[in-house]
């Protein structure tokens, strides 16, 4: 299976936080490494692939959200536009002309407009327009025809396909985070190839964005020994010290920081030393904003370590990223878990 | 209705200190239920047993509300005071506040600008000489509430702390009209929901109910130059999108329009763009529990003058019964 065209597919596919089930279908479906496969009940997919390991294996889990973040319709104006707010922490200055996807009893394309700049005032062209001075044109001119197909609560995605750029770059919406759930497939694959221990469950988390919900409840279900969060990090770009960033191209940023086990840490450095896989380090000193803090302080406390794929223009239409850092972060969890044995796990338990 | 809703607003019960509110609420529907207790956070738990094929239902509602907690008491017997929960600035100059005791006192500010009024420049003046005089009345740590009378305005409503105690009103009126209901009902009245969502995380965890609905107030745009907002007073039970706490299940918030939809029960669509909800709570207890809310359209939210539609109240009702009565198959 080519994980790259289906993480395509993934970017394509409409999926805001709390409403994931468009992008849910296609990872169960494709996931064809897994042994089980469930849904629970706040939606997140929960792939487990078993391990080779006597009875009471070692749990490990891995977690990326599918969520993505989007708009709701607050209000339908008379004359037919629609005003919205935000799921998420969308980048506002970047929603101006786009093209969107209102998610009513039909699939309307709309677009966001704005005030052409010949009668813009002075101070209105210097600034960003603010959310609540932004509609959504669906074409309709009466409240009439809009409220049969929309309703307030509704959602709207942004309207993108995946472009690739030059070498193996490519730029999408929602890689944030449907990068780290193709880096969990591309785990899956190499690990068909390896003997591995552990049960390995890939969970592709729900409401990441709103508040790492799904990665809460998954947790607590699941009862991993190990949690690794998969998510996206600040790629190197104009404008942003290169202290705050991780390159591009030179695989996953390996977060160091409390809400990481320094031995799990440890392990998963020498894991890529070992076997040539390029990483940066990622100090990571305030959690929270990821699946990570969720899985490590759930029930009596879990391992964790949080692995970062270098992504630019984070919460716009065009994330970048380069699909090379995505193979080497499925690459490198896969020769880790491989190595893992009981031993390791339950030496995590003494700090 | 209107008799609960006064009763339950006029009871004292700020965070941490709702027994006033849970005992009186315990009268109102003990004869109704199956089982009654409260747990070790002070939430009362009144169970309305269903039937053998139906599921479990958690409908919540606060008890709490908003306040204020002695911090220090000077040499002329004036009261500096901090917050309990999100009380507003600009309620409090010249309000009255109420201690357990029964101790009522005015709420001033210190000389200065109106635009840099904080907690720290206001006091409360108990009328006492001194603080020994004021020190009979309060101690530093006791809490107060808003000092407000319920009013009628006919379809209309004012009062202090509608905000929960319309949805505990709401469910003390559903449990009357419940006879035999399908699914097995936890009237959860919880605590500590203003600094929170507390009483429901635990109630939730030790319920552990198949669906999750809480009652509470929500904030409506039909004032003059109010934010947007398209929910309003008399516009019937708002059903919850999301707030910053829940986005609801989808599959309960098409349950709750079907139903009322076919109920003939007036609804609106409330998307809430700050605050949250004992839902927030309980949908994230354990491995996850799919949960919605019904929403009390509520103007002047924790403010002494809270206003809500009676009919809005009704519509509620109605829903939070047709939701006990229904099949949940295939929703949760």
């Amino acid at each position: 299976m080519d994980v790259k065209q289906f993480f395509r597919t993934l970017s394509e596919a409409s999926g805001i936080s709390g409403y994931e089930q468009e992008v849910a279908e296609p990872i169960k479906e494709a996931c064809l490494w897994a042994d089980e496969i469930r849904t629970d009940k706040l939606g997140n997919v929960i792939m487990l692939k078993k391990g080779q390991g006597a009875k009471g294996r070692p749990k490990i889990m891995l977690a990326a959200h599918m969520d993505e973040i989007g708009l709701i319709i607050t209000k339908i104006e008379k004359d037919g536009f629609l005003r919205f707010s935000t799921v998420g922490g969308f980048d506002q200055r970047v929603l101006l002309g786009q093209e969107v996807i209102v998610h009513g009893k039909a699939q309307l394309t709309g677009i966001i407009g704005a005030k052409p700049p010949h009668v813009q005032t002075q101070g209105e062209q210097n600034q960003a327009v603010k959310l609540e001075d932004l509609f959504i044109d669906v074409g309709y001119d009466t409240v009439g025809q809009v409220q049969e197909l929309v309703r307030i609560g509704d959602l709207a995605t942004i309207k993108r396909e995946v472009v690739d750029l030059q070498g193996s770059l490519m730029a999408g919406k929602a890689f944030d985070d449907r990068a780290g759930v193709a880096a969990i497939f591309e785990c899956f694959k190499v690990l068909t190839e390896l003997k591995h221990e552990a049960d390995v469950y890939g969970v592709a988390t729900v409401q990441e964005e709103v508040g790492l919900r799904g990665a809460v409840t998954s947790t607590y279900g699941i009862v991993p020994d190990l949690g690794i969060a998969i998510d996206v990090g600040f790629g190197d770009q104009p404008g942003l010290p290169e202290s705050d960033t991780i390159k591009l191209s030179q695989g996953p940023g390996v977060a160091i920081g409390p809400h990481v086990h320094p031995k799990v840490y440890e392990r998963m450095v020498e894991t890529a030393k070992e076997w040539n896989i390029n990483y940066s380090v990622d100090p990571s000193p305030s959690p929270g904003g990821t699946d990570a803090y969720a899985i490590q302080v759930t029930r009596a406390g879990v391992a964790t370590i949080l692995l970062s794929i270098p992504l630019r223009y984070m919460h716009t239409p065009i994330e970048t990223l380069d699909y090379e850092d995505v193979k080497r972060t499925g690459k490198l969890m896969a020769l880790f878990i491989a190595g893992l044995d009981n031993e390791f796990v339950e030496g995590l338990t003494c700090f | 209705m209107k008799t609960v809703i006064q009763r339950l607003t006029e009871a004292f019960g700020p965070s941490g200190f709702e027994t006033e509110v849970t005992d009186l609420i315990k009268t109102m529907v003990k004869d109704h239920v199956d089982e009654i207790r409260t747990d070790v956070m002070g939430n009362l738990i009144a169970i309305k047993r269903g039937q053998e094929n139906g599921k479990t239902i958690m409908f919540a509602a606060h008890t709490d509300e908003i306040g204020v907690i002695v911090t220090h008491i000077d040499d002329q017997g004036f009261l500096r005071f901090s917050n309990v929960g999100g009380v507003g600035i600009s309620t409090l100059v010249g309000n009255r506040v109420r201690f357990a005791s029964g101790a009522i006192g005015v709420i001033y500010q210190e000389k200065g600008d109106w635009k840099e009024l904080n907690l720290d420049k206001l006091y409360i003046d108990l009328g006492a000489d001194n603080k020994e005089e004021a020190q009979k009345l309060v101690s530093v740590g006791e809490f107060g509430i808003f000092h407000r009378e319920f009013t009628d305005l006919g379809n209309r409503l004012i009062a202090k702390s509608m905000d929960d105690r319309v949805g505990c009103a709401v469910l003390v009126e559903a449990l009357k009209k419940l006879e035999k209901p399908l699914n097995t009902l936890y009237f959860v009245f919880t605590t500590q929901e203003e600094v929170g969502l507390r009483g429901a995380r635990t109630s939730a965890y030790g319920l552990e109910p198949d669906l999750g609905i809480a009652l509470d107030v929500t904030l409506t745009g039909d004032m003059p130059e109010a934010r947007r907002m398209e929910v309003s007073l008399g516009k019937g039970a708002a059903i919850k999108v999301k707030d910053s706490s829940l986005l609801v299940h989808p599959k309960v918030k098409e349950l709750l329009i079907d139903l009322a939809e076919k109920n003939s029960i007036p609804y609106q669509m409330e998307v809430l763009d700050a605050g949250g909800t004992d839902a927030g709570a309980i949908h994230l207890t354990k491995a996850g529990i799919p949960s919605g809310a019904i929403s009390i359209p509520t103007r002047y939210v924790h403010s002494p003058s809270e206003m809500v539609d009676v009919r809005d109240v009704q519509a509620c009702v109605d829903l939070v019964v047709a939701l006990a009565g229904t099949d949940l198959g295939g929703v949760v």
